[in-house]
């Protein structure tokens, strides 16, 4: 006769306390090389990198500064609450006093460890979150008191369950229809219950003064961050890599010094677009690119492709939320009253977000609105529509978007993979191929 | 037998008045000035420079500030307003008809007034228009005819409203004025507005236009007397109406007269005692300048206003007649003021929505183009907090004036 189990049953097996510390050992190792490795790559295309820079790699450093900075406020009593996707209102988190990092996983190794819990099928982001857990990889998952996942797709759902087996998870529901009266209402009880638990955690109660500081501090950051997307309208002054780095880092920076580290960068490149230093000749090919978040430090694949492989193209743009579209859009109050500001947070992290997993009575025309734009202000030659495996999102939003993209002459590349390094020469082949017709093009346009 | 004097004007006194209204110019657009140059917060630059302009309008339209002497109490405190001997007989060579016709709520009621609510001329000269002339109540103080002046009250409105639209509510008005520091008072107490439904919102806008219907129709009847010698309502003979509220229906529940007559009663421009004789009936119960239900109006509408932003904007009469020009073909190809979105620059994040004072929907529903709405106020509030680069702009004849900024660029 068959028993039930005692207790939780909980997704991913036990394992022996030993075997988990040699898995990390290794595995923060190959990090720790990945991430100089990585920096060190960006410093050979572009070898007068600012000065500013240093402190943005050496933040992007997971197993570096920002971490003991990190530890030793947790120890001094402050909260660290995690956050697994941009529509966690992290100005509640800032404004409880508590520290907001992103947890998202962009580890390959860990991603082949989730393989053994959930299918391969299942997105690698996630499957890579949950073998983090597994060995502990992430410094800031591990630190974390309590984590919001916004339950934005499938994956991060399921996500939610097996995290929540170790951690204190607080799921937030999004609606998948972006602008109707119920979905506002759903979405913005979501915020204010997910405000409740963060006092509780943290045990400091957000007030208007606290609120309307922490939403400040992020239109600050707003401010810098579109400052730098500005800059990257003109010549390529820097490269792509280091502007996604930059905005990458601010998911888990202090966001006041970030802010103020970005204006000093952008200072620098100001002076640069005067004395004509480009980061790369004018006339490379730019590139925007589009699609599933590419995540610091492992996924930095296609974008190291893209810049490094001949000829080679820059990103000037891109439409991930793990770049251009993390702090671009501000929180708008009308009126500093509680309720106004739990509505502007609200509608900024719903209504503003041009995530594929809404949808509307007019499809997700504001993704291809905001595609196009970008698109036109920022002289895109060519597009890469990246894509990993799983994410069905993305995947099912190409077909309009070619289409729409064709009909304005742009040359749009579907590049799908893995959090794997083994497609690599292929992706390489790939990527190649297709700068090279948009270096022809440009070429082309420069003759006419 | 004309009444009314008809006193030449000295060379002195124009160019007294010229000098007036120079300065009086002048400190307007320093004001205006300063306010562009020192306001930083891009967020606020607009809504500072409305108030003040909303302000700086105030004295102009109710104390004749530019023309007519300052400050005098004007005593009787109808028939011989400073404007009428000014501007009509002497510029014009004809008296001019109870003040100029600008689509605000000026009210006609209190004294000293150069600018007069449409509403009330509209109303005014449906009544009596057909038998105008000496000794024929008003028509004494004129020498056009009814229907000339009503075609002087239309064409000015209309004129104005091609020009400026709604701009008119958003940035003249005193009675949004008054209902915008009501809406400032209650941000000190750091109370929330409510919202209005949707379908109520829509519901009240197409009830301007029943009122409207309401007043023209209550005009007629109340003037058959008059205009076809059958008299249909007690009280509505001839020289009876004159000081009844027989000759302005719709001005003895406007929440406006009270405000403006009381305000300048207590200012001491106008005669308290004259506000508050001709006490008789049920409807005049506080007196002939001030009805009892103009009061009731007022609070009710008072209350209103500290619940929702600019409450009476949603069913005035008046915005009611100018927003024909804000949407409806062909008035909307004419209009000057238009407020235009471009749809590519939009991401659909609802600020527009959520801070447009009179809760009108469709700059964010609608996908691009001219999105002006019959509701809109043209406050510009929406360009303002707008964070995307030229996505919303306020187009004057067609051409841009004001965009949308990233309104960060202002932050300390």
């Amino acid at each position: 006769m068959a028993t039930k189990f005692e207790g939780k049953v909980k997704a991913i097996p036990e394992m022996p306390p030993k075997e988990i510390e040699e898995m990390r050992n290794t595995m923060e190792f190959v990090s720790r090389k990945v991430i100089a490795e990585n920096i060190e790559r960006m410093k050979i295309t572009w070898p007068n990198r600012p000065k500013t820079m240093q402190y943005f790699d050496e933040i992007s450093n997971f197993f570096g500064q920002r971490v003991e900075e990190i530890r030793a406020q947790k120890e001094a009593g402050k909260k660290i609450i995690g956050y697994s996707c941009m529509f966690a209102p992290i100005e509640l988190i800032l404004a409880a006093d508590a520290i907001p990092v992103r947890i998202d996983s962009g580890w390959y190794d860990t991603a082949k460890l989730g393989d053994t819990i959930v299918p391969v099928e299942v997105c690698p982001v996630i499957r890579s979150n949950i073998g983090t857990q597994m060995v502990n990889l992430s410094p800031y998952l591990e630190l974390s008191d309590a984590i919001i996942i916004p339950l934005t797709c499938d994956g991060r759902t399921k996500l939610s369950e097996i995290l929540r087996d170790d951690k204190t998870v607080w799921t937030m529901c999004p609606p998948r229809i972006k602008d109707s009266l119920q979905s506002r209402k759903l979405w913005v009880e979501e915020v204010k219950a997910v405000k409740e638990k963060i006092e509780d955690l943290t045990g400091t109660e957000i007030t208007g003064k606290t609120l309307r500081s922490a939403i400040e501090i992020t239109q600050r950051a707003s401010k810098a961050f579109r400052r730098l997307q500005e800059i990257r309208k003109g010549n390529p002054v820097i490269m792509g890599r280091d502007s996604m780095l930059v905005n990458q880092t601010s998911t888990w920076d202090d966001i006041k010094r970030w802010t103020q580290k970005t204006e000093e960068l952008c200072d620098e490149l100001e002076n640069r677009i005067e004395q004509k230093n480009w980061a790369c000749s004018p006339d490379t090919p730019r590139v925007m690119v589009t699609g599933t978040p590419m995540i610091w430090p492992d996924n930095w694949k296609i974008p190291n492709l893209i810049e490094e492989s001949s000829p080679h193209g820059v990103i000037v743009v891109d439409e991930l939320c793990s770049g251009d579209r993390l702090l671009y859009d501000p929180v708008g109050v009308d009126e500093w009253t509680m309720s106004d500001m739990m509505d502007a947070l609200a509608e900024r992290y719903i209504l503003a977000s041009t995530c594929p997993c809404f949808t509307s009575e007019h499809g997700n025309e504001d993704r291809i609105n905001w595609l196009l734009d970008r698109v036109t202000e920022y002289r895109v030659d060519g597009v890469i529509y990246y894509v990993i495996r799983g994410c069905i999102l993305y995947a099912m939003e190409y077909a309009r978007i070619k289409r729409l993209l064709d009909s304005m002459d742009v040359p749009v590349y579907y590049l799908d993979t893995e959090y794997t390094r083994e497609d690599v020469g292929q992706m390489k082949t790939r990527v190649e191929a297709f700068l090279e017709m948009l270096e022809t093009r440009v070429a082309l346009r420069e003759v006419k | 037998m004309v009444t009314c004097s008809r006193r030449r004007i000295t060379m002195t006194e124009i160019i007294a008045e010229i000098l007036r209204a120079t300065i009086i110019a002048g400190i307007i657009l320093a004001g205006i000035l300063a306010i562009l140059i020192w306001i930083k917060d891009q967020t606020k630059k607009i809504s500072y420079l409305r108030v003040f302009i909303q302000i700086a309008a105030v004295p102009v339209i109710f104390l004749g500030l530019i023309i007519g002497p300052f400050g005098l109490p004007q005593f009787p405190p109808v028939g011989n307003a400073p404007r009428d001997a000014v501007v009509g007989t002497n510029i014009f060579g004809a008296p001019f008809p109870d003040g100029l016709s600008v689509p605000v709520l000026a009210c006609y009621y209190p004294s000293g007034r150069t600018v007069t609510c449409p509403i009330w001329q509209i109303q005014g000269y449906i009544f009596p228009f057909w038998n105008t002339g000496l000794g024929f109540g008003w028509g004494v103080f004129y020498t056009t005819t009814g229907l000339e002046r009503l075609a002087i009250v239309f064409g000015l409105v209309i004129g104005m409203s091609i020009v400026l639209g709604r701009f008119f509510c958003g940035w003249v008005c005193p009675f949004g004025l008054y209902m915008d520091l009501i809406i400032r008072l209650r941000k000190t107490f750091k109370k929330r507005y409510w919202k209005l439904s949707e379908r109520v919102n829509i519901g009240l806008r197409q009830l301007r236009y029943v009122i409207i219907a309401a007043f023209l129709i209550l005009s007629f009847v109340f003037g058959t007397q008059a205009i076809i010698g059958l008299q249909l309502v007690p009280g509505t003979e001839r020289g009876e109406y004159v000081y009844s509220y027989f000759s302005a229906p719709f001005c003895q529940i406007c929440p406006v007269k009270p405000l403006s007559v009381l305000v300048e009663s207590a200012l001491g421009l106008m005669d308290f005692t004259f506000v508050f004789s001709n006490t008789k009936g049920l409807l005049y119960e506080a007196g002939y300048y001030v009805t009892s239900l103009n009061v009731a109006v007022l609070v009710l509408v008072t209350i209103g206003a500290f619940a929702f932003r600019r409450f009476w904007c949603r069913i005035c009469p008046l915005g009611g007649l100018i927003s024909i020009f804000n949407r409806f073909p062909p008035f909307k190809w004419v209009s000057g003021v238009r407020l235009n979105k471009i749809e590519e620059k939009c991401t659909k994040c609802g600020i527009c929505k959520r801070v447009c004072p009179p809760q009108v929907t469709e700059v964010y529903e609608e996908k691009g183009g001219d999105v002006t709405s019959p509701g809109c106020i043209l406050c510009f509030r929406c360009v303002e907090m707008c964070p995307y680069e030229n996505c919303l702009e306020i187009r004057v004849a067609g051409k841009p004036i004001y965009k949308s900024r990233s309104w960060l660029k202002g932050l300390k």
